[in-house]
């Protein structure tokens, strides 16, 4: 191993000693939070998100909220291995993750002791969908198995470089590149995550929402403080993206500063249209350097007309 | 923690992390019926998302020269560590195991991409699971 990663290994190892988890961090004392010339919490800095907690509770984890900190360290290391795959199958088609930086075990990590990203309902995991939102999502996968490939805009929003199930609200951590900065003002929170390149822009002025009638692949925000915590509802969705969210549609997101160094997320998503019931998460963010190289996917988007070219080839071939 | 710096082997197992997702599935911009062993000299380096390309020059049996597109991972992890396009300098050697674009073209997915003398190019080979144990 080089000195480089041997260094980045030892910190990664020192950042999740320091850090500590949510259930944890209501220990810090008030005074170690910085704050603004105003007395507010401040927020402004790099964030990683990161972890290894799964969104949804593992089906073997069944009522199990935690772990002991020695459960979680050999889920942890579980989570953390690197996986094999054989030459000349459908899975080895990828350069390697561990070449790039980009497995988890290079990146800074926030002890979790939750099993799930998830905390409500009680089993950790999204409630199950209603009858409309199951026809809804049946009809498009009906649509993507004739249509997949017809043109660009037929693929996934991700491959477009639009938005990426991660993104928010609410926001959930991702596999890697899972960093953020918040840029505050005294009347605005800026949050950008360092995958896909759009930020949200979060009034905290008190202003009127936009017209119910003016979707947003984000949805539109608007937040306001209450004590140290920051509060965001967020509507006008599209029912389009990677969570469906439909434009009738609310997700609710706090942000508090547990600590100099750490801050603890919740949300809160609520659509009758599509879930059964509502669903909550949190995790902790942890500080990290930065600056964050701009993720700029569009101009680097050779992959989705390469896809497209291989697809009318295979067609002109009567491949397909 | 153990130093792995090796030639890879062509045929050898890849590494992927548990759980991480992809911008795409590659399988559908490459072919895995199309595997390519490469070795050319480094013309172009592009560290850009949402994946980074280096092109190499590869000349062919009858002396003709190709340029080749090999796709690699997101550079941002990268950058935090330091590394730049310029640690992959013009003109060095590499040696690509990967597959090549569905329609044909001179385009390949880096499954390996190794130095010619078998340095890695960046960070594989490290054992991730001892670091963590």
């Amino acid at each position: 191993m080089s000195n480089r990663s041997l260094a980045g290994a030892i910190g990664v190892l020192a950042a999740g000693a320091l850090l500590v988890s949510a259930q944890l961090v209501a220990q810090s004392s008030d005074s170690e939070i910085p704050r603004t010339a105003a007395g507010k919490p401040n927020f402004q800095g790099h964030w990683s998100s990161a972890t290894v907690t799964p969104l949804q509770r593992p089906q073997e984890l069944a009522d199990k909220e935690f772990f002991t900190p020695e459960e979680f360290a050999e889920y942890e290391a579980g989570r953390l291995v690197v996986t094999e795959t054989e030459a000349n199958t459908a899975g080895d088609v990828h350069y390697q993750l561990v070449d790039f930086g980009l497995d988890r075990s290079q990146n800074d990590r926030a002890v979790n002791l939750r099993t799930s990203i998830i905390t409500a309902p009680a089993d950790g995991r999204i409630p199950s969908t209603t009858p409309e939102a199951q026809a809804i999502a049946a009809e498009r996968r009906a649509y993507s198995q004739e249509h997949a490939y017809d043109s660009a805009s037929n693929r996934p929003l991700a491959e477009r470089c639009i938005t990426w199930g991660h993104n928010g609200a609410p926001m959930t951590p991702v596999g890697y590149n899972s960093n953020n900065q918040i840029i505050q003002t005294g009347d605005h929170l800026v949050f950008v995550q360092e995958m896909m390149q759009e930020p949200r822009i979060i009034p905290l002025d008190g202003r009127d929402r936009i017209s119910a009638e003016i979707p947003q692949w984000f949805g539109s925000s608007r937040g306001h403080w209450e004590g140290d915590t920051i509060v965001v509802e967020t509507t006008n969705y599209t029912g389009l993206t990677n969570r469906n969210i439909t434009p009738t549609g609310k997700v609710t997101e706090r942000f508090t500063m547990t600590g100099p160094d750490t801050v603890l997320y919740q949300f809160t998503v609520d659509d009758p249209k599509v879930w059964t019931s509502t669903w909550s998460g949190e995790y902790s963010m942890s500080r990290t350097e930065g600056p964050m190289f701009e993720y700029a996917c569009h101009e680097g988007n050779y992959g989705l007309p390469n896809i497209l070219s291989g697809i009318r080839a295979e067609e002109a071939a009567g491949l397909r | 923690m153990k130093t792995t710096y090796g030639i890879l082997i062509v045929g050898a197992l890849a590494l992927v992390s548990v759980g991480v997702r992809a911008h795409h599935a590659f399988a559908t911009e490459f072919d895995v019926e199309r595997p390519v062993e490469l070795t050319g000299i480094v013309s172009k380096v592009e560290m850009i998302n949402p994946h980074s390309w280096i092109h190499i020059d590869v000349t062919e049996a009858g002396g003709a020269t190709t340029t080749w597109m090999i796709e690699g991972g997101s550079p941002n992890a990268l950058y935090r560590q330091g590394i730049t396009k310029n640690s992959v300098p013009l003109g060095a050697e590499l040696f690509v195991f990967g597959y090549q674009a569905r329609d044909g073209g001179m385009r390949a997915v880096g499954r390996t991409i190794t130095f010619s003398d078998g340095r890695a190019l960046f960070f594989s080979g490290t054992q991730v699971p001892d670091e963590v144990d």
